[in-house]
């Protein structure tokens, strides 16, 4: 029987920790991390797009830019043009051979020994020929040199053709890599973009219920300090509005309406209400709307005015006795047969929670002399 | 890379044969004779550095892997740090090379002791064939990926001549 409400109050302490844990990671946080990862994707893609971009298309104007064997095939196509030129014997071979030694330095390289088989043929054959070029007894005939240098440039094309195919199947690859990415970037930027909404969205949501709830919370608390009946304030109020007003001079007016039980004797307690509400208007009118107008129970009001001197407050008091007899609300059960009368008692003091308590009770003083004096009346004591 | 090095295909022995053969014309056959001097230009002054001159101040001998021809290469050559401040004064700059294949190029960044100006391979000197008579090569090129060609463009080759861009 004991162990059930123990066992309630364990699960809120656990849940405690937690809830406090996870009170920092709100919807807004969540919303800003998704867009912060929406950015972080972008620049990481793009940083990944870029080098490999350098990769493929940055290589003109460099060593490596125009394949060596394209740079070696147009020597020797040079060699063979100077070879065919009507141009004396040796200035024909003179040229030929630098071109063919340009050649040969761009062709052997490793890595088309390697993967090219026609390369070392060819490379013997280019040497054979710049041996028989050079001699100088000349063993070949210009036009069979020209001849014995297409099986070398046949070799250059060759690789020129499966380096070319190569480039093009890296180009694509990348291609399709790329489209991969971008495939992943814009399907990954939409969910995170759509996540960081809808957080964005839950984010609204307790934002517009924390309002409403603050709002509710003051109208709750405005309805706890506030007389339902008059919707002027109530005891708590009166208190609270004199000590948020510390040390300034203020007046206290205590009023109580004369006879207010036979009056709800004799004509219902609903009449009775509304002359509550019609005194409280008229108590605020006669005060010149400057005083706070408070509701302390039953039949008595009270009233705080800015009150430099009692003098300032005796004028007040006199302006609502006057204020009422004016209006003359009817009291059918008044044993002097008047119409509804106050009695008021009042004082000045510096507000403060001492000064209150003491200002009370010399007003309230004051309201009783009225009242053994036969009330309709106003009486203000010096300063509480 | 060792492995390559001592790799020697059949035509690899022909080609050795013919070699020898070369060098035994050599002696009696005309050279090319535009490739016996390195063109040093700064400004309007043009100075001609014969290349037996040079290859007698190469006084650097390491053994390095040379990319270009997959195997272990004792490069023989000079400081080009060195020998920047010998003909300028003081390392420019950036540098214009034209190579004998007519490839242009400015790079700047010579300040630098890791370059080397190469002037003989494997104890002989550099021809054009052999991508000479003078080419240039970065002694420590650290981690780069010999396989990619790509990472060596600054290798220059065959240079003709080389000017102060000041």
């Amino acid at each position: 029987m004991t162990s059930e409400p123990k066992t309630a109050d364990q699960s809120l302490m656990q849940t405690r920790p937690l809830t406090r844990r996870y009170r920092y990671v709100t919807w807004l946080s969540l919303s800003l991390m998704s867009f912060l990862g929406l950015m972080i994707l972008i620049v990481y893609e793009a940083r990944w797009v870029y080098p490999e971009i350098q990769a493929y298309f940055s290589q003109t104007g460099n060593l490596t830019g125009q394949q060596l064997a394209t740079r070696s095939r147009m020597y020797l196509q040079n060699a063979q043009s100077e070879l065919l030129a009507e141009q004396p014997e040796e200035d024909a071979v003179d040229a030929a051979i630098m071109n063919i030694e340009l050649a040969y330095g761009l062709f052997n390289v490793h890595v088309y020994r390697q993967q090219y088989e026609c390369t070392e043929p060819s490379l013997v054959e280019l040497d054979r020929l710049l041996v028989q070029l050079q001699l100088e007894a000349r063993e070949i005939e210009r036009l069979t040199a020209v001849g014995e240098l297409f099986t070398p440039i046949e070799c250059l094309t060759h690789i020129e053709m499966v380096q070319l195919d190569r480039r093009g199947e890296a180009i694509n690859a990348f291609s399709e890599s790329t489209r991969q990415h971008n495939q992943v970037l814009t399907y990954a930027s939409l969910l995170i973009f759509a996540l960081g909404l809808v957080f964005w969205w839950l984010h609204e949501r307790q934002l517009r219920r924390t309002d409403r709830a603050t709002q509710e919370t003051f109208a709750w608390m405005q309805r706890a300090m506030s007389d339902p009946l008059t919707g002027v304030g109530n005891r708590s109020a009166l208190y609270q509005d004199v000590l948020a007003k510390q040390d300034q001079s203020l007046g206290l007016i205590l009023v109580d309406i004369d006879f207010f039980k036979q009056y709800n004797d004799a004509v219902g307690h609903p009449q009775g209400d509304r002359l509550l509400r019609q005194l409280a208007t008229l108590i605020g009118q006669s005060l010149n709307n400057e005083a706070q107008l408070y509701r302390l129970g039953g039949d008595e009001f009270a009233a705080v005015t800015p009150c430099s001197n009692t003098a300032t407050l005796g004028k007040y008091c006199h302006q609502l006795i006057h204020a009422l007899s004016e209006a003359n609300f009817p009291h059918p059960a008044h044993p002097d047969k008047k119409s509804v009368t106050l009695s008021v008692g009042g004082t000045c003091f510096t507000a403060g929670e001492k000064g209150f308590a003491v200002a009370y009770e010399a007003a309230d003083k004051a309201l009783y002399q009225v009242k053994t004096a036969g009330r309709d009346g106003w009486q203000v004591t010096e300063d509480a | 890379m060792n492995a390559v090095a001592s790799y020697r295909s059949p035509w690899g022995h022909a080609r050795g044969r013919l070699a020898s053969l070369l060098m035994v014309a050599g002696l009696t056959l005309p050279v090319v004779a535009s490739a016996q001097a390195l063109n040093v230009i700064n400004g309007d002054t043009t100075q001609k550095i014969a290349l037996s001159d040079l290859r007698e101040i190469s006084d650097t001998t390491f053994t390095l892997y040379d990319p270009y021809q997959g195997r272990e290469v004792e490069m023989q050559g000079v400081a080009f740090q060195t020998f920047l401040i010998e003909q300028f004064g003081e390392v420019p700059p950036a540098l214009h090379f034209i190579a004998w294949d007519d490839y242009e190029v400015t790079l700047d960044g010579w300040d630098d002791p890791n370059w080397y100006l190469i002037t003989k391979e494997d104890g002989d000197p550099l021809t054009i064939r052999s991508r000479g008579p003078v080419r240039l090569v970065e002694r420590d090129y650290g981690d780069r990926d010999v396989e990619n060609l790509r990472e060596f463009n600054d290798w220059i080759w065959m240079i003709r001549s080389i000017e102060a861009k000041w």
